[in-house]
């Protein structure tokens, strides 16, 4: 599928928004620690369509949360190639999830409701 | 396009290039890990062309690049929160007085005493190190010796860079540099030999015990200096203590002059707090060339 540019835009500045809350949620579901491959796999496999982001994009938001304290990570060591980064959801993490789920849900019945207002008139 | 990881690690580097080092290492550590592991699935479920099928997933050099750039210039640096835009350069003064609330300034002057035992661990383990590896490299046990001891400083290097980030506020690193999968392994161990920031490294951590003497002398000396006179109206007007002893005579301060003793002292604890501001500047500078790859 190809995008053109003001899709393109609105596609990112979109996921932008949202990579946090979806890797938060990804982590909270998850009983075991995760590596960034095993979590960009999970979220390819549920949005086969249209892959949600570049893989490569969801590493610097891991980072970014794990400095805000909303995830934890470990490094293991692996027989074969460079070593993995578990993440891990912390206990901050957990309440904010809470939060924002209830933002993104008072989003998106507003926005529903604008767009059903559009269509409406 | 990129053949293998090798050529896209180095188009990554080329479009961070300006970033801060520690994003750069941060970003390459991350695409190597994913682009190894999802190249070694993709071959092993025998699809075409394995490697841009990975790319096209993870993102060009330049996708990836703009990702970190983008989050890097909204993260702050360490826990400390950003320091709030102003209007204009606050006064000489009120700059001069603002230190007292400072954390950094205090968490500076923190390390500034830690480095003299940070500076004893650090020197002996390359001291032993270095010189078991130069007596032990005429034998054949003394090469994996020697490999182990070059592991085990880079391993400090990440520790002391963490330490260096929280304490002193500089960017470094998080997690540990590692040669490319599917070199073979003489090739890594030239890798670690052949990369300046080993070397750096060892030397850092020996000249950390001198450079702790100092730091934490001069932070000690200034702390009690400070505090003595600030305490000086206590001590030597109630208590009656004299100023000092010389030659067997004892020198006392007029009773006039010791509030002006007291604010000299709270003065010179302002300009101790400059001061371990400024050092931790300069030597989260000085660390940050020794410890980081800069390649």
């Amino acid at each position: 599928m190809i995008e053109n540019t003001p899709d393109k835009k609105f596609r990112k500045e979109l996921n932008a928004g949202t990579a946090a809350l979806v890797l938060l949620g990804v982590l909270e579901k998850s009983d075991e620690p995760m590596y960034g491959y095993q979590i960009a796999k999970l979220i390819s496999s549920r949005d086969d369509s249209a892959p949600m982001m570049k893989q490569g994009a969801l590493y610097p938001v891991l980072r970014s949360l794990e400095r805000g304290g909303l995830l934890e990570s470990t490094i293991e060591t692996s027989v074969s190639g460079p070593p993995r980064r578990y993440y891990r959801i912390t206990v901050a993490g957990r309440d904010a999830l809470a939060r924002w789920i209830e933002m993104w849900k008072g989003s998106r019945d507003f926005i529903d409701s604008i767009i059903r207002g559009v269509q409406d008139a | 396009m990129h053949k293998d990881i090798g050529e896209y690690l180095e188009a990554l580097k080329a479009a961070l290039q300006g970033a801060d080092p520690a994003t750069i290492q941060d970003a390459l550590s991350d695409a190597e890990e994913h682009l190894a592991l999802a190249l070694e699935r993709e071959e092993a479920s025998g699809t075409q062309a394995p490697f841009s099928a990975v790319v096209a997933e993870y993102g060009s050099p330049d996708e990836v690049a703009a990702a970190y750039r983008e989050l890097e210039s909204r993260t702050p640096v360490s826990f400390y929160p950003p320091a709030a835009p102003r209007d204009g350069r606050p006064s000489l003064w009120k700059r001069f007085l603002g230190v007292a609330v400072d954390l950094r300034a205090y968490a500076a002057l923190f390390y500034l005493f830690a480095s003299l035992a940070l500076g004893v661990l650090y020197f002996t383990i390359a001291a032993t190190g270095l010189s078991l590896s130069l007596g032990l490299i005429v034998l054949i046990v003394g090469l994996p010796f020697v490999v182990g001891f070059l592991i085990a400083v880079r391993g400090i290097a990440v520790v002391e860079g963490r330490i260096v980030e929280a304490l002193l506020g500089v960017r470094m690193p998080r997690r540990p540099v590692f040669v490319r999968k599917g070199l073979a392994w003489h090739r890594r161990i030239g890798v670690l030999f052949s990369d300046r920031s080993t070397w750096t490294a060892i030397l850092y951590l020996v000249l950390m015990m001198p450079l702790g003497i100092v730091y934490f002398t001069a932070a000690l000396v200034l702390l009690v200096f400070s505090f003595t006179f600030l305490a000086s109206p206590l001590l030597l007007g109630v208590i009656g203590l004299p100023l000092g002893e010389i030659g067997g005579r004892c020198y006392f301060v007029p009773d006039w002059a010791l509030p002006l003793c007291a604010i000299g002292g709270a003065l010179l604890f302002l300009l101790t707090l400059h001061f371990a501001k400024w050092i931790g500047a300069v030597h989260g500078r000085y660390a940050k060339a020794m410890l980081v790859r800069s390649s």
